[in-house]
């Protein structure tokens, strides 16, 4: 008979991978802002500096129609900034890209 | 169809537990009993859970030696076609050597851990159906005339027939619902949009209004407050819809237990961090601060200019 408690099972078995292969760590906050009108801003926040967030807006920028920039904020470091709202779109290019994992994406707003 | 697809991989599976076993129990003969507990526990836990089941009802019905002869052929039948040509008559073999086993065994009739792992072996799939049902029925202690050690499973499946048991509102409602009054959300000319029931809201949720406020306020990304006839003025236009999409987030985070999802809890402050408290299993866990995060400028930048300067 054996025992499922002497079972040996690493704990740490899967912070040892995330931290290998993952360069995003923390949440990245999808944001969306009203402007005048109907019009709305989409903020991405949080995601990693190891990026380069130019080269994210850039394709970003191409693949949504929509202008974008990168904002630098003194406490929440590079901010991308994107017309319109994007939150699907760029939670899906995030995560089909490999950016960030679904579990790391948290959208805000309506 | 489906149900023949999910199957058939049991059944492979099955065939290569038994010739594992039959190996053990050739070589080990009279030592069979051990070496065949440790077969299907090594094979997959996955399988576990249903193996026992299974064991249960066999116990509690006791027409083990008929259904063993007769699935034992309809099995013989089932998975050679499947194997290829070259290995069958190995198989053959084995498993005549495994019938002839389970004859001895049965004549013995005293190792009831034995005979229950060939009945799962043999009835795995035909009992699936029937031991859902009969698990319920099933409830009394299945070793206590036996003089073999409860499994670990056995023991899993009394302790949540006595939770049944003890309260039965888990059973059938699974959870009571919440029943809130939808936001009255109307807009006020065009870029401000009223929340009139908002201390109602918070009243039935329990909350402090300044909290919920300050949630949606950061979650809508805008500036709003409440006005002297206690309703919620946003700056932008919100429809009902939205507020009530940013309401359920709230309960989620903030008010429903995240362990019994009971809507019955308190939020505290403590040292700087929220605490949601259950008031139904007593559950305490901290909750994420309300962060507004990063605000990108919207309005006009000479009038934010002018201010600081």
């Amino acid at each position: 008979m054996s025992i499922q408690n002497l079972n040996t099972f690493d704990p740490f078995a899967d912070a040892i991978k995330s931290s290998e292969d993952d360069v995003q760590d923390g949440l990245v906050h999808v944001r969306i802002q009203q402007r005048n009108g109907r019009k709305t801003l989409t903020t991405v926040q949080g995601l990693s500096s190891e990026y380069d967030l130019k080269k994210i807006v850039r394709a970003c920028k191409k693949e949504f129609a929509c202008n974008g920039t990168v904002v630098e904020h003194p406490e929440y470091g590079e901010v991308l900034q994107l017309q319109g709202d994007q939150r699907e779109n760029i939670c899906q290019w995030l995560t089909k890209s490999g950016l960030v994992k679904p579990e790391q994406l948290k959208v805000h707003g309506f | 169809m489906d149900d023949d697809m999910v199957f058939d991989p049991s059944l492979k599976k099955k065939k290569k537990k038994k010739t594992g076993f039959d190996i053990d129990a050739a070589l080990a003969g009279e030592q069979g009993e051990s070496t065949s507990v440790e077969a299907p526990a090594g094979t997959g836990d996955v399988d576990l859970p249903e193996d026992d089941n299974l064991d249960l009802d066999n116990f509690g019905k006791k027409k083990k030696k008929k259904k063993k002869a007769v699935f034992n052929m309809e099995e013989l039948e089932s998975t050679l076609p499947e194997t290829p040509p070259a290995e069958e008559p190995e198989q053959q073999e084995d498993e005549v050597i495994d019938d002839l086993d389970l004859d001895i065994d049965f004549s013995k009739t005293k190792k009831k851990k034995k005979k229950k792992n060939i009945e799962e072996l043999v009835l795995e799939d035909d009992t699936k159906g029937e031991d859902q049902e009969n698990v319920e029925d099933v409830s009394g202690d299945l070793w206590s005339g036996t003089d073999r050690d409860y499994t670990y499973d056995e023991l899993l499946e009394r302790v949540f027939d006595i939770m049944r048991e003890k309260n039965p509102s888990m059973v059938s409602g699974k959870k009571q619902k919440f029943i809130m009054r939808p936001p009255q959300v109307v807009r006020i000319g065009t870029k401000k949009t009223s929340f009139a029931n908002f201390t109602e809201i918070c009243k039935t949720l329990h909350r402090q209004p300044k909290h919920l406020l300050d949630f949606l306020l950061a979650e809508l990304g805008t500036s709003g407050s409440v006005d002297g006839n206690s309703q919620l003025i946003i700056k932008g236009r919100f429809q009902q819809k939205q507020i009530e999409n940013v309401l359920r987030r709230y309960i989620k985070e903030y008010v429903t237990c995240h362990t019994c999802r009971s809507p019955d809890t308190i939020l505290q402050k403590d040292t700087r961090l929220f605490f949601l408290q259950c008031e139904t299993c007593g559950s305490r866990c901290s909750v994420a601060s309300i962060k507004s995060g990063f605000q990108a400028v919207t309005g006009k930048r000479a009038a934010i200019r002018a201010k600081t300067a």
